[in-house]
């Protein structure tokens, strides 16, 4: 009786500290500097809330999405955050939509992130007022958009020499001034979009998605803006076809413009990037410099960790089983049409976790840390939905993978993608400053779908029983940093405290949701100047994979509702640097597939009775359950010598 | 299946994209996979002309068998029942089409 009593008690304690604003605080204390013109918001929390949001959404202005039969526009995304239905493919000769979508909880901010590659060729292609609409890749592309597709990719997206086509006239003049009206669509749904009001309901940020692919290497980055100050031009992977290319054009034509510009990139799918997304070489071959990794630094304060192809936090095979999630059993985004990569054949540094080791490795030789991000996640939806993360309601990426144009594809999508996650900015308000302020200094994490709240504060003096405090994050707060911080120097012998606390999602009647099961700490730190691993269990403990039926997806394991704790590093070596990261997650559940084979009535004891496009359903090689999870951005250790 | 889409199509209909790709590569250059896929085109072209070449020489040795005119009346009744099927049945698979599947009049259209 008395752990019930205190299971409904605490939660009751310690949630208005977790989510809801502080009676007394007020907009003019904002730590963080305004750069616009808004009404102060009514909800505003000096010790910081949980938004959600989806960084990574592509409209019908992306090429890929267009050729798929995307006709929804930056506003119809956003109207669609917002929880309003959004239509979508096949649409009818007379242009209705067979299909609505519609989101069990709006989200808190949404960032359009169409392709900056190829908007004027699409505009051009699409629109018949257009010079070059006639041209023979338009026609090509409009007659035969499968072919289109993997013919205009391999050109510019894939291609290690990027190039416009020829009716982009000398120097790609035609596109690049076609190009401008869909960029302007894409600042002005923003703008439209952006809730300005004391209320501080939906944030949107402008944004592109730099899309370089060389040799089928994926390096992609989505640039986000802070601000309604924007470059003139988004940056292109035809004209500027490297990282430190992007980089060098944000410092020019935005962070020095003297205009106001603020800018971030983020990287995403270092899964499918052959390592060559977080490369340790500039791109003359030469390792790179301190100025090199400074302003990577400075301009990647966070990755994107999960989304529609595949999870990128650790390496499958690694001796932590739970990488074995949502992998992609390729090295390239280009291997997609020929799987014939194995995990022990990946190359290095295609996974975060490594990354973040290598950053270690990196700052002792460099003195400063190039791989210091972190990590959220996001849909990369591409008809224009943002934050459709349910694993019930998958109904595919939509880029060029299975044709949605013309007919509902009895699978949504290949088997290995997935629904997508998150991002999560823990900020003072809804604004585009307070939320931009948050992705600075990373404190961020990303989710697999959930709307679980977590919390990670590192410091050398928490008291142990710091859980049962109702102050536990003013006194996580002021007694060390949260997640995405540095440690502060030590203060004596001790070691690393870690006070971590995750709540799970609420949810609601319409938003089923599962218990937690464990929060575990992955640490990762240099030995001799090797990078090690490790992982700890910290709180809950493995629930029974045998408990969730997969024939009706309930699950008898009991989990919690929420987990807290304060962990101290017991493996802790003062001379070495190091990071932690908290992963929190919930009890096994079905994966997408697994509802719609239920919901499809596969019987697969009775083969014979199993259509042959749902013949998947009964692929053994193919998980049918998933353990949802958040991943934190990393507190990061460095010795005193280092510092 | 030569190539890494799952396409049953005509071998008129290899030749057609054959043709609109090699078209892309004269105008546009040969940047990315665009040979490759122009002959993954050609192969299958040739390939299935191969095996039509074959299966026609098997029925010509099988039908020299026959009367004139019974030879006529079994090839003009097989190929009215072949264009039949291909025009009242979604036979092909057509990924490269405007429709995902279609008989050979969607196919052409």
């Amino acid at each position: 009786m008395k752990r019930v009593v205190l299971a409904l008690l605490l939660p009751a304690l310690l949630l208005p500290a977790l989510l809801l604003p502080a009676p007394n605080a007020t907009a003019s204390e904002a730590p963080f500097e305004r750069s616009e013109q808004r009404s102060p918001c009514t909800d505003y929390d000096p010790l910081r809330r949980a938004f959600f949001g989806d960084t990574h959404v592509h409209t019908a202005l992306s090429f890929d999405a267009w050729g798929q039969g995307t006709m929804a526009g930056p506003g119809d995304a956003y109207r669609f955050a917002r929880g309003e239905a959004l239509g979508i493919q096949p649409y009818s000769r007379d242009g209705l939509p067979s299909r609505s979508l519609q989101l069990r909880r709006p989200l808190d901010f949404a960032i359009v992130t169409d392709h900056s590659d190829l908007l004027g060729e699409t505009r051009i292609c699409d629109d018949p007022s257009q010079e070059g609409h006639d041209s023979l890749v338009c026609r090509v592309v409009r007659r035969f958009p499968k072919l289109g597709y993997i013919l205009v990719n391999g050109h510019v997206y894939s291609s290690e020499l990027p190039s416009r086509y020829s009716f982009c006239g000398s120097g790609g003049a035609v596109c690049l001034q076609a190009a401008l009206g869909p960029w302007q669509e894409i600042q002005q749904a923003a703008e439209a979009h952006y809730d300005r009001s004391s209320a501080c309901d939906f944030t949107t940020f402008v944004g592109y998605e730099w899309t370089g692919m060389p040799g089928g290497r994926n390096i992609h980055r989505n640039v986000i803006f802070r601000n309604a100050t924007a470059q003139r031009f988004p940056t292109t992977y035809i004209e500027t076809p490297t990282q430190e290319g992007l980089w060098q054009a944000l410092d020019r034509e935005c962070l020095k413009a003297g205009n106001g510009c603020d800018v971030l990139a983020i990287p995403h799918n270092s899964n499918v990037s052959a390592g060559s997304m977080f490369t340790i070489t500039s791109a003359n071959g030469s390792p790179i410099s301190a100025e090199d990794a400074a302003t990577r630094a400075r301009l990647e304060t966070l990755v994107e960790v999960t989304q529609h192809k595949g999870d990128s936090e650790c390496r499958p095979g690694a001796e932590d089983e739970l990488c074995a999630y949502e992998t992609l059993p390729y090295a390239r985004m280009a291997d997609m049409a020929h799987i014939d990569s194995e995990p022990g054949k990946l190359p290095p540094l295609m996974y975060t976790r490594e990354v973040l080791a290598e950053g270690l490795v990196q700052q002792a030789r460099l003195g400063i840390n190039p791989f210091k991000f972190g990590l959220i996640g996001s849909t990369d939806t591409h008809l224009a939905a943002p934050g459709l993360v349910d694993e019930d309601s998958f109904i595919g990426h939509a880029a060029g993978t299975v044709d949605s144009r013309l007919q509902v594809p009895a699978f949504p999508d290949r088997t290995e993608f997935n629904p997508g996650g998150l991002a999560v900015l823990w900020a003072e308000e809804n604004s585009r400053d307070a939320l931009f302020a948050a992705m600075r200094r990373r404190e961020a994490y990303g989710t697999s779908g959930p709307r679980m709240a977590v919390r990670m504060f590192a410091g050398w003096d928490y008291p142990d029983d710091l859980c049962g405090d109702s102050d536990f994050v003013e006194k996580g707060y002021a007694g060390g940093v949260p997640m995405g911080g540095d440690l502060p120097a030590a203060r004596g012998a001790g070691a690393p405290k870690l006070a971590l606390w995750a709540l799970r999602d609420p949810a609601g009647k319409q938003s089923p949701s599962h218990p937690l099961e464990r929060i575990q700490i992955v640490k990762g730190h240099l030995d001799d100047g090797r990078s090690v691993e490790k992982v700890y269990d910290v709180a809950g403990e493995p629930a029974d994979p045998d408990a969730l039926d997969l024939s009706t997806c309930t699950t008898r394991a009991r989990g919690s509702d929420q987990l807290c704790t304060v962990w101290t590093d017991p493996d802790f070596d003062p001379d070495a640097p190091a990071f932690y990261y908290a992963r929190v997650l919930e009890v096994p559940s079905c994966r997408w597939n697994t509802y719609l084979c239920n919901r499809a009535g596969v019987d697969c004891d009775d083969p014979g009775s199993v259509p042959g496009e749902l013949a998947t359903c009964c692929d053994a090689g193919v998980a049918r359950s998933i353990r949802e999870r958040a991943w934190t951005s990393p507190v990061w250790y460095t010795p005193s010598r280092q510092r | 299946m030569l190539g890494p889409w799952e396409v049953l199509a005509p071998t008129a209909r290899y030749l057609l994209l054959a043709v609109v790709t090699a078209a892309v590569m004269a105008v546009e250059g040969a940047a990315g996979p665009v040979p490759l896929i122009l002959a993954l085109f050609a192969g299958h072209a040739l390939v299935y002309l191969l095996l039509a070449w074959l299966v026609t020489r098997l029925c010509t040795r099988l039908l020299s068998r026959l009367h004139t005119r019974a030879r006529t009346g079994v090839v003009v009744a097989g190929c009215a029942a072949l264009l039949l099927i291909a025009l009242l049945f979604d036979l092909y698979i057509t990924p490269f089409g405007g429709l995902p599947r279609s008989n050979l009049l969607g196919l052409l259209s």
